[in-house]
């Protein structure tokens, strides 16, 4: 390998978000040298050209364009991060053909959906939306993501029954989900193995004990961030290493709380998944911190004395002394403060509404197509709004018409070549 | 439907017409620059043109830098300067992608472009040179000037107001107020604010003052919307032109009328007949006795048949441009 390569994707390698397909290593070293230098114009350019394509598409196959475009940004952007706007590209272009059932099997349709649930705070909503939907219900590729998501929060029960879900519905490739489905299995049972080892060991009461330095779980693409509760289900379990065990724990089925899944005795199914109709937005659960966000400078915490009255505490006295300063101690010298925070609030007065959620945008989005559908709306826009928003980012008539110029332009000097190629073979 | 105080101009572009603008000190020169590529200067007192050049590509916008010097860029992405008098083109530099706008600066004395590049380029029209380039956070769609600030407006509705005497750092950065597209801003002739409109049929008045009494008083109205059969159809607003004198101003919209509003009194002024089909620009001449309307399709519902492009001069009274 060459050295002077090598040494900058050593350097930021933290920096590097996973992939599931992997990544592409002169595609790092070319986004990581471009960063280093600073030169966007080049990625400006090329994204650019991924939006006019998107709008000048004309042949039958543009999930190919959002796909293509999406696999280029990802390996762009190896940080992932804002300036990626990958979370936005991702949106549209699965809100995009949610009318189009013909692509609703398509592998490349549901990876999207995958991604996408992936950049959401709560991807089981969307895997279950998508399912209310009926998109990919013969893909096993999303039913091994949805039961990876289940059991990243530690719901095992959950994640198996997504598989029976999978089976039942003949997802392809077959053989990858049993694949997966065994793996998950094997990690159950080296699970309740270790559990049952653990009750075993101490008697201890089963009080939920907080545990210093372990690894939270993350909801999304969000990382746990204290204050979280460090109990219980919300620590991620770690299925390192298989514990020597005796055998009989296995038989030893009163301990174990979970059970396991047995594919011989599938047919007598307790419970599976029910398909219900997507009529309302979920509430979303699991929300630990419920406390909204407030003022906080007038906020006095009332103190109790003992006997029973609340009373403010007494502001702190004044000091008797003089405090030293040192005589050549200066006031520091401010950086002038080019925007006055204090009123910078009134400048940006719109301010993205907390409950909006990606499921709730896709959700109306729906509602809206179905009234544009049944003629309901009460407003029309009198320009081709659908071709100034179809990508990520927007685009101004100007820029389509100058594309539409572009295009003819390059038809033409080609039409000209064939036509000079052509005489001078005739001349020939 | 021509009236007496209102005739269209003769030997008009062939093709779309992007810009018209007045000349800042004669009354009666008004230049056009257009999707045929070519950039004309009109006499508009005795309906003559009077000069045209060429560029590679559509002209997106043009300006007068004095009476004798015009500047304009495209999709060729070059900006050119054209001396009027001896009938010469220089090439001034270029930028990465097409040229959305062109203005010139008095205060500063300099010249400033916007382009779909992401970057605001000024020019030293002396030289002429480039004097400097601004990244800006996204492409730029339409700017203005008011005396020596600089409000740019970008896709993904962000205003940003520069000092164009002290360029090294955003003196405001603001999202738009409106929901939708920038589609122009122009600022008040008295420095204290500015009028953006939008790709759906709304208009914001907006001060520039940071502190929270004058920033109270912006507001937005809506504006060319037609009702019919109970559906209420949103045009685009595409040009905004102030009165130099009294600082009311014209909308022109893509539903073909041209309303004048007072923004003091929040009042409309009045609404012209409606012409032929969309504004594409408005310009007031430097006294405020005409008003230069570009009716000319903008392909804003793609390319289908549609009326030919054609330059109306009104003449408007203080009756129409004046608060009441």
């Amino acid at each position: 390998m060459a050295e002077g390569g090598d040494v900058e994707w050593e350097l930021s390698k933290e920096n590097i978000q996973p992939l599931r397909r992997g990544r592409a290593i002169s595609a790092l070293h070319q986004a990581l040298s471009q960063q280093q230098e600073g030169d966007s114009s080049a990625i400006n350019q090329q994204r650019q050209a991924f939006e006019s394509e998107l709008r000048m598409y004309d042949g039958d196959d543009l999930l190919n364009v959002w796909d293509r475009y999406i696999r280029w940004t990802e390996q762009t952007f190896p940080q992932g991060g804002k300036e990626s706007n990958l979370a936005t590209i991702l949106e549209r272009a699965v809100t995009r053909f949610t009318e189009e059932n013909t692509y609703f099997d398509d592998p490349r349709y549901v990876e999207l959906w995958i991604k996408f649930a992936e950049h959401c705070p709560e991807p089981l909503d969307i895997y279950r939306y998508i399912q209310a939907q009926g998109i990919g219900l013969k893909q096993a590729s999303l039913y091994i993501a949805w039961s990876e998501e289940y059991e990243n929060q530690g719901n095992c029960r959950k994640a198996d029954l997504v598989y029976q879900e999978g089976f039942k519905k003949g997802a392809e490739p077959h053989d990858k989900l049993q694949q997966f489905h065994k793996a998950l299995q094997a990690r159950v049972s080296r699970q309740v193995m270790m559990n049952v080892e653990e009750d075993d060991s101490d008697e201890e009461p089963k009080q939920l004990e907080r545990v210093s330095l372990a690894e939270l779980k993350s909801r999304g693409k969000k990382k746990a961030i204290a204050p979280i509760n460090r109990v219980g289900s919300a620590i991620r379990s770690v299925h390192a290493g298989m514990q020597s065990h005796a055998a009989p724990a296995l038989g030893n089925a009163s301990n174990s709380k979970l059970v396991v899944f047995d594919e011989n005795k599938a047919h007598a199914g307790p419970s599976e998944p029910k398909l219900e109709a997507w009529m309302a937005p979920p509430t979303s659960k699991a929300k630990e911190n419920e406390q909204k966000p407030g003022v906080w400078c007038d906020v006095k915490i009332p103190q109790k004395t003992k006997f029973g009255h609340t009373v403010m505490a007494p502001p702190p006295p004044k000091p008797a002394f003089q405090p030293f300063v040192d005589e050549s101690d200066q006031p520091p010298t401010m950086t002038p403060c080019k925007i006055n925070p204090a009123v910078n609030t009134v400048l940006s007065a719109r301010k993205p509404c907390r409950e909006d959620t990606p499921l709730k945008r896709l959700q109306d989005h729906h509602q809206q197509h179905n009234e544009a559908v049944s003629g309901k709306r009460q407003e029309q826009s009198m320009y081709c709004k659908e071709l100034l928003l179809s990508g990520a980012t927007e685009f101004c008539f100007e820029e389509l018409r100058a594309e539409r110029y572009f295009k003819k332009m390059r038809q033409e000097v080609g039409g000209q070549k064939d036509e000079a190629s052509a005489s001078a073979s005739a001349s020939n | 439907m021509t009236g007496s105080n209102e005739y269209k101009l003769n030997q008009g572009p062939d093709d779309s017409i992007s810009a018209v603008k007045f000349s800042p000190s004669a009354t009666q020169f008004l230049l056009v620059s257009s999707w045929d590529g070519t950039v004309r200067l009109f006499d508009v007192g005795s309906n003559t043109m009077r000069m045209k050049y060429q560029h590679s590509a559509p002209v997106l916008d043009c300006a007068f830098y004095d009476p004798t010097h015009s500047w304009s860029g495209g999709l060729d992405a070059q900006l050119k300067t054209h001396d009027l008098n001896t009938d010469q083109d220089t090439i001034v530099g270029t930028h990465d992608a097409p040229i959305r706008c062109v203005e010139y600066c008095p205060e500063v004395n300099v010249m400033v472009t916007g382009s779909w590049d992401r970057s605001v380029r000024l020019w030293d029209p002396r030289t002429p040179c480039n004097a400097g380039t601004f990244t800006q956070p996204e492409k730029v769609y339409t700017l203005s000037v008011a005396g020596d600030r600089l409000i740019v407006g970008t896709a993904g509705r962000r205003v940003l107001v520069w000092d164009l005497r002290n360029m090294g750092y955003v003196l405001q950065r603001r999202e738009s107020s409106l929901k939708y597209q920038t589609r122009c801003i122009r600022a008040f002739p008295n420095k204290q604010g500015y009028a953006l409109s939008s790709i759906e049929g709304r208009v914001a008045v907006e001060y520039l003052d940071p502190s929270q009494e004058i920033q109270k008083k912006k507001y937005a109205f809506k504006c060319h919307r037609l009702k019919e059969e109970g559906i209420e159809q949103v045009y685009p607003v595409n040009a905004i032109s102030f009165h130099s004198i009294h600082n009311t101003f014209a909308t022109g919209g893509s539903d073909g009328f041209v309303n004048i509003w007072d923004p003091f009194n929040k009042k409309r002024l009045c609404q012209f007949h409606r012409y032929p089909t969309s504004i594409a620009s408005l310009a007031f001449n430097n006294d405020g006795t005409m008003l230069a309307i570009a009716a000319s399709y903008m392909h804003e519902r793609g390319d289908i048949n549609h009326p030919e492009n054609t330059i109306f001069i009104r003449q408007v009274t203080d009756a129409e441009t004046k608060p009441k």
